[in-house]
């Protein structure tokens, strides 16, 4: 770019030190290092040999929880995605409406372990449940925008960025004052107790409903945007929110539903989400959204089949990641230099790709 | 105008009531109730239950502008909206106590743990149902009225009794501060506060008396020019170094003389002031200036260069982990206390400049990637490289150098040979040490905002684009941002290990460096005072107050949303940001004075830029 | 303005002056309890080292508590916070809901959270030594505030401090250990032996998994595990680390499944052990591989997240059915515990802190001097070699020999359960292994 080297009409002649593309090289070496280092990971740790060998069934098993976890984090991040691509916003606090979602929901799913009702009727049960969650974070997510986010439209971009945060804080901490600070156990109905094994292949039996519901939604999402009027005014405003107003679009309702679909996304993840770890806590939201965060940047914010791929991704690198790359390299207990993976992930892509995997390729224009 | 007026009182009203739900939905309001005001009979809950309604009818009863014109509510009408907004909020309340009481305390107490039959009874002040009810009803009916009134009244009476009743509220909260600077002093206090840690009705008049008074008198804004030379009417408040135009300090006779004095004044208060509060109030003080330091760094990250780095904590726990390294701290583990891999039993002094380069270092580690990314990616990145720091110093991989889940323990006390101040053991000194490197961070941050440096930081943050076609080569000016942020970050972080002793990575949580953004958010980006202010409210007010410790982080949250709504430059704000974020309006009004002065819509449009 | 101007120097002066007066007259806060002994009673409060506490006539003595109350933990905290308070009660000699005296004197508990980390330790304990009127600390609950900040802080002041479940054995260990830091709760090298001969001996398990949380307490326990699990002819394959906020460990448990060891011993707090035996379960290849965790996966939390998931894992704790003073325990003190804080025990350790509070009671009554005034003077040297000196004092948990290493609960009976029959749920299960063994067998 132009402000690696100084500009040679600043005048006078200029030594060679100045004329480095100093970003150039630094990139350049990070690169290689990190070509280097991945690389010979990977190919050591699939060559172990010994007890240390690792088994295809490994990966297997891996790889299926990665596209568990994946569905989930792709959930979550359509609702980052589409607010992103509307208001150019982060959302920070959409982890907590995910949170306020199961938890209002877990009221319910325990009274209904009491009383039998889950494992009677599990369906009805669960409706309950994803309706509950549904109306709740929908509830936050609409009250976020018009006391938070609406005032603040205008405003230069670091204002609505640190209300977010202030509002992800405070979401949290309510909750905590609310419901506990103590972590509580989520039951889950008996149909989706268990494992399914296939060969060598086992994995929860909720994994492949996450998966399942996960698509379904991203599928009728796209559809939805695509296709119905409301999805063409949400695509108009997010192209040019000025324009879209002047051609007619009441950009206020445009933005609601926009929260009121990403509160509908972040209430059905935060059930599955919930049942799949058992737990609810008032604190649960946080280190998903941020991975739900990184993966719709990851594929490129504001497109949704950018977060569902960037979600897909994340998963499979917390899963896989740590154990290929760093078992060969005999790095002691791997499984917690997770999150030093998935963010190294999100740093190249955004160095090399700024504008995300599936985004325009561009860096973004203030 | 009384239709509008009244509409505003009810929806204000409402809020005021949910206000009050929420308040006590979360617990907060138990957990404050019993902290005394004024003697026995004024706690913070009852503060804490009208003072909703009294914000709702101050609000209700402003001046509004109504066909163009701005007008303010005659007396009639403010006393009612008051009313209705206190009838209202009370209403809500009772409201929502019947519901409770109809589905069962303990029901409700299944999902809510917080309503208990105590909250019930502090919502009733201590009364039947009935009588309760109708205390409240009326409190907060007399409460809107009172301030509804108060606030059709003119400045010089409203600011004054505002400004004495909240010093009251104060006052009483900072009795852990005061009463021993009292006794330190040798001064009788018991006219002032009460048995119960709450001023008694004496003190409470007086410290109205003294502040309205004071209020009254401008004493505040007069105190502001005597600390600060007063720029000339007309002038630009550049600082020192500014246009060159006119030498700050010849000004009338003695003026200099007097600045000086205030100055020398603070200074004394500020060097006795471990021995007037006390050693808890004074580790209380140490906390303030960790975080100052840190919010001193992260303000040259983001208020100067206007990089927003959520990952702050990184550099946090680099000053504090190569402290200990390079200090002789050892790593704790199976079989006891172990040197860590590479390390070196280097003293304190030595060592620190040491840290410091290499936090500088990795911030332009850090920066290298990430020039290009602008604002919410910047944000996420940075983020991530906190975490990463975080997962690293804790992890197994590196135990041997950083201890992993166990930690660091046995970091030098810093003491200075020859000096008997004991700055590991004693909170008291230690806040000399602290407010050593707070000073050298002040200085270094004041010389920056306005060297060529920080010049360019400017021209950077308010845009990129243009800057760099100016020839500023913003690559450069990015990792020196983050380099020098993130060395000033890690002294704090040096002193942090100092002060316990001992690390576990548990202090090095995302938190840390959310709560530096929130300092310097709340008192202004950019502004050095702002980040001061910011560190005593945010860190000081919860260490104090015990009982607001377990809801810092809701107050945070709650900090940062109403500051980006209602102030967004902040307590104390730098001039230039304000007029950036409020360009806008500022542009208009300029238009519209020069519009009034020419007595001609033909003003020519204003220019974009911050000159005047 | 120069009118203005005169007066503010002039007070602006004046200030000084008297801030400089002031200073330099009162300059030492007085750090070590500021008794005077004043009415020339026997006791010597002005050499001995960190002085006296003076309890006026008619004062209560304050005794602070660092248990962690709030967060994840909480039930641990409470748990030990409720035996406190029955200790109180039972200081009259019955369980009567009010309060018995020391010497005549109410007692005052004066409750921090220390948050099971080093940072609240750090500030619950730094908020007590300030005071000066606290007697004594019953605290804290995990060995993460204790370890290297509250031991130190409580020490540096001459505050005598007995820890309920603080079972790190670095707390009492020569080098680490503080002079006034003394515990109740067993010593983790006993837990670690313990759980180790029950997997090599009792289990026949030759090959094992240790995984471990970003906490000392944790770590503690996979080091003597491993230590004693291969002193027997064991292998431990790997110790893994996680971080005690993590929801998925099912990659972590998929990499152990393919060198299955024939047990995981994976000591951690809740929820993260839950969920780890929660997602054992569907990880194929671990199907006969043993579980076990200890007392930081006791209490309720753990089998209402892990669900059915929980059954046949093997947790270790303290044998509630072991206790010396079993009658009395099961007898008095249990009912008394469901009477007054309306359910059965929360955790485990609640009889540890009953115990404890009374060691420092008796500890108290022993050096305590009475005024004449009625007044009492506690020498804190006095107070700290009364605790280092209580021997075969018959407490609930068994007997009680205080060390100067600080460990009290030399011989200890620590108790396998298998979930759901186990010891926080319901006081009187019968763990299906138990092993008593002193200091001095353990590695």
């Amino acid at each position: 770019m132009a402000n690696d080297a100084v500009p040679a009409s600043a005048g006078g002649s200029l030594g060679w030190l100045e004329r480095l593309p100093v970003r150039r090289i630094i990139l350049t070496v990070l690169t290689v290092v990190l070509v280097v280092v991945v690389g010979t990971g990977i190919v050591k740790t699939l060559t172990l040999s010994g007890t240390e060998h690792l088994d295809w069934s490994f990966w297997a098993n891996l790889l299926v929880i990665g596209i568990a976890l994946g569905a989930v984090y792709a959930l979550i991040a359509l609702g980052y995605t589409l607010v992103y691509g509307i208001l150019r916003m982060i959302n920070f606090a959409h982890g907590e409406v995910f949170m306020m979602g199961a938890f209002a929901s877990f009221f319910f799913a325990a009274a209904y372990a009491q009383s039998g009702f889950l494992n009677t009727n599990p369906f009805a049960a669960m409706g309950v449940l994803f309706l509950t969650a549904i109306l709740v974070s929908v509830g936050v997510a609409v009250l976020l925008e018009r006391v938070a986010y609406r005032p603040l439209r205008n405003a230069p971009r670091l204002v609505p960025l640190i209300t977010a945060i202030g509002a992800s804080l405070f979401l949290q901490n309510t909750a905590q004052g609310m419901f506990g600070s103590q972590t509580r156990g989520y039951p889950r109905p008996e149909i989706l107790e268990g494992t399914i094994k296939i060969g060598k292949v086992s994995f929860d039996k909720i994994d492949p409903v996450v998966i399942v519901t996960s698509i379904v939604v991203m599928v009728l999402l796209e559809l939805f945007v695509k296709r119905t009027k409301t999805g063409k005014a949400m695509r108009a405003v997010a192209q040019d929110r000025e324009i879209a107003s002047l051609m007619g679009i009441d950009v206020d309702r445009v933005v609601v539903i926009t929260f009121v679909i990403g509160g509908v996304l972040a209430g059905i993840a935060g059930v599955l989400y919930a049942m799949t770890f058992g737990q609810v806590g008032a604190t649960m939201g946080f280190l998903p959204g941020i991975a739900a965060f990184t993966a719709a940047v990851l594929g490129g914010i504001g497109s949704i089949p950018g977060a569902a791929l960037g979600g897909l991704i994340l998963g499979v690198a917390e899963s896989v990641g740590p154990y290929m790359l760093l078992s060969g390299l005999h790095v002691p207990s791997p499984f917690e230099l997770k999150g030093v993976i998935t963010f190294s992930i999100l740093v190249l892509v955004l160095i090399f790709r700024p504008g995300g995997l599936l985004g325009t390729g561009e860096a973004e224009k203030v | 105008m009384r239709r509008i007026v009244l509409r505003t009182a009810v929806r204000a009203g409402a809020i005021a009531g949910i206000a009050v739900c929420f308040v006590s939905i979360v617990g907060l309001l138990e957990r404050l109730a019993e902290l005394p005001i004024i003697a026995t009979t004024i706690t913070m809950g009852d503060v804490l239950i009208l003072l909703p309604a009294a914000a709702a009818s101050w609000v209700a009863a402003s001046p509004r502008v109504i066909a163009g014109e701005r007008r303010s509510p005659d007396l009639s009408t403010a006393a009612v909206a008051g009313l209705v907004t206190g009838v209202t909020g009370a209403a809500i309340v009772t409201g929502a106590l019947a519901i409770v009481s109809w589905l069962g305390v303990e029901t409700v107490r299944r999902v809510f743990i917080a309503v208990s039959p105590e909250l019930i009874d502090i919502l009733r002040f201590g009364q039947s149902a009935v009588v309760g009810t109708v205390i409240l009803v009326a409190s907060s009916a007399v409460v809107g009225l009172a301030f509804a009134s108060l606030r059709i009244t003119p400045p010089d009476v409203r600011r004054p009794v505002v400004g004495g009743l909240f010093a009251i509220v104060v006052a009483a909260l900072l009795n852990r501060v005061i009463e021993p600077a009292f006794d330190q002093l040798n001064v009788e206090k018991d006219w002032l506060y009460a048995i119960n840690h709450g001023l008694t009705w004496v003190g409470a008049i007086v410290v109205f008396v003294l502040v309205a008074g004071a209020v009254r008198l401008h004493l505040g804004s007069k105190l502001r020019a005597i600390l600060r030379p007063e720029p000339s009417p007309a002038g630009v408040d550049d600082g020192p170094e500014g246009s060159g135009r006119r030498d700050p300090f010849a000004g009338p006779l003695g003026r200099r003389g007097v600045t000086l004095i205030a100055w020398a004044v603070i200074a004394l208060l500020l060097a006795v002031l471990p021995f007037l509060v006390g050693t808890v109030v004074s580790r209380i003080l140490g906390s303030v200036g960790i975080f100052l330091l840190l919010g001193l760094g992260l303000n040259i990250v983001v208020g100067y260069a206007g990089l927003l780095d959520l990952g702050y904590v990184a550099f946090f726990a680099v000053g504090a982990y190569f402290t200990a390294i390079l200090t002789g701290g050892q790593r704790l583990t199976a079989a006891g206390y172990q040197p860590p891999a590479f390390g070196a039993s280097l003293p304190f002094y030595v060592a620190l400049p040491i840290v410091v380069a290499i936090a500088a270092l990795i911030g332009v580690l850090i920066g290298a990637p990430v020039l290009r990314l602008r604002g919410d990616y910047l944000a996420i990145v940075t983020l991530g490289f906190g975490e990463i720091a975080r997962v690293l110093f804790g992890s197994v991989w590196l135990q041997n150098l950083f201890g992993g889940a166990l930690g660091m323990s046995k970091i030098t006390t810093a003491e200075i040979p020859g000096i008997p101040l004991h700055f590991q053991s004693d909170a008291r000194h230690f806040y000399y040490l602290v407010l050593a490197f707070c000073l050298l961070a002040i200085f270094v941050s004041w010389r920056l905002q306005w060297s060529r440096i920080g010049r360019a930081w400017n021209a950077m943050r308010e845009d990129e684009q243009v800057a760099d076609a100016m020839g500023i080569s913003t690559t450069r000016y990015k990792l020196l941002a983050f380099a020098i942020g993130g060395a000033v970050g890690s002294l704090g972080g040096a002193l942090f290990a100092v002060s316990l002793g001992s690390l576990t990575i548990a202090s090095f949580k995302i938190l840390v460096s959310i709560t530096a953004l929130a300092v310097i958010i709340l008192g202004g980006l950019g502004s050095i005072p702002g980040v001061i202010v910011g560190a005593l409210v945010l860190i000081g007010l919860p260490g104090l107050l015990t009982q607001f410790e377990d809801y810092r982080l809701l107050i945070y949250g709650a900090v940062l949303i109403a500051i980006m709504l209602l102030r967004p430059q902040g307590l104390v704000p730098n001039v230039r940001r304000s007029r950036e974020l409020h360009e806008d309006e500022r542009l208009q009004d300029q238009w519209a004075e020069h519009a009034l002065e020419t007595e001609s819509v033909e003003a020519p449009l204003p220019t974009g830029g911050a000159i005047e | 303005m120069l009118h203005i101007r005169t007066p503010l120097r002039v007070v602006a002066i004046l200030s000084v002056l008297a801030i400089v007066g002031a200073a330099c007259s009162n300059d030492d806060e007085g750090g070590g309890g500021g008794a005077t002994g004043s009415t020339g009673a026997a006791v010597d409060c002005t050499t001995a080292e960190f002085g006296c506490v003076e309890v006026a006539a008619g004062a209560p003595i304050q005794i602070g508590t660092l248990l962690a109350i709030e967060g994840d933990t909480k039930n641990l905290g409470l748990d030990s916070q409720y035996g406190v308070r029955l200790a109180v009660d039972y200081l009259d000699g019955q369980f009567d809901a009010t309060d018995g005296q020391i010497l005549g004197h109410d007692v005052e508990l004066v409750n921090e959270n220390d948050g099971c980390n080093a940072e609240d330790g750090q500030k619950g304990a730094t908020t007590l030594a300030a005071n000066p009127d606290i007697v004594g600390v019953i605290g804290t609950s995990c060995s993460s505030a204790s370890l290297g900040v509250a031991d130190k802080i409580f020490s540096d002041k001459g505050i005598v401090t007995i820890s309920p479940s603080a079972t790190n054995p670095a707390l009492t260990t020569a080098g680490t250990h503080q002079p006034y830091y003394f515990r109740t709760a067993h010593n983790d090298r006993i837990q670690a032996a313990v759980v180790a001969d029950f997997a090599y001996g009792q289990k026949d398990a030759k090959t094992a998994v240790t995984i471990h949380d970003e906490s000392p307490y944790t770590q503690g326990l996979t080091d003597g595990f491993k230590a004693n699990f291969e002193s027997q002819g064991g292998t431990v394959d790997s110790e893994e680390a996680i971080n005690s906020a993590d929801k998925d460990f099912k990659s972590l448990l998929e990499k152990i499944a393919q060198n299955a060891p024939d047990v995981i011993y994976a000591p951690d707090f809740n929820p993260a052990c839950a969920l780890i035996a929660k997602q054992k379960a569907t990880v194929s290849g671990l199907e006969n591989t043993l579980l076990m965790g200890s007392d930081g996966c006791s209490d309720a939390t753990y089998t209402e997240i892990a669900g059915p998931a929980a059954d046949g894992v093997f947790l270790s704790g303290p044998d509630l059915t072991a206790f010396s003073g079993g009658d009395f325990y099961k007898n008095d003190f249990l009912p008394a515990y469901e009477d007054q804080f309306g359910s059965k025990p929360i955790s485990v350790f609640h009889a540890h802190a009953f115990d404890a509070f009374n060691v420092l009671a008796q500890a108290i009554e022993e050096s305590a001097v009475q005024n004449e005034d009625g007044s009492l003077s506690i020498g804190r040297e006095a107070l700290k070699d009364a605790v280092q000196n209580t021997s075969d004092y018959q407490g609930v948990i068994g007997t009680i020999t205080c060390t100067p290493d600080g460990d009290c609960a030399t011989q200890v009976t620590i108790g396998v359960y298998e979930v759901p029959d186990v010891g926080f749920l319901d006081p009187n299960a019968k763990p299906v292994f138990t092993e008593t063994k002193t200091l001095d067998e353990v590695a």
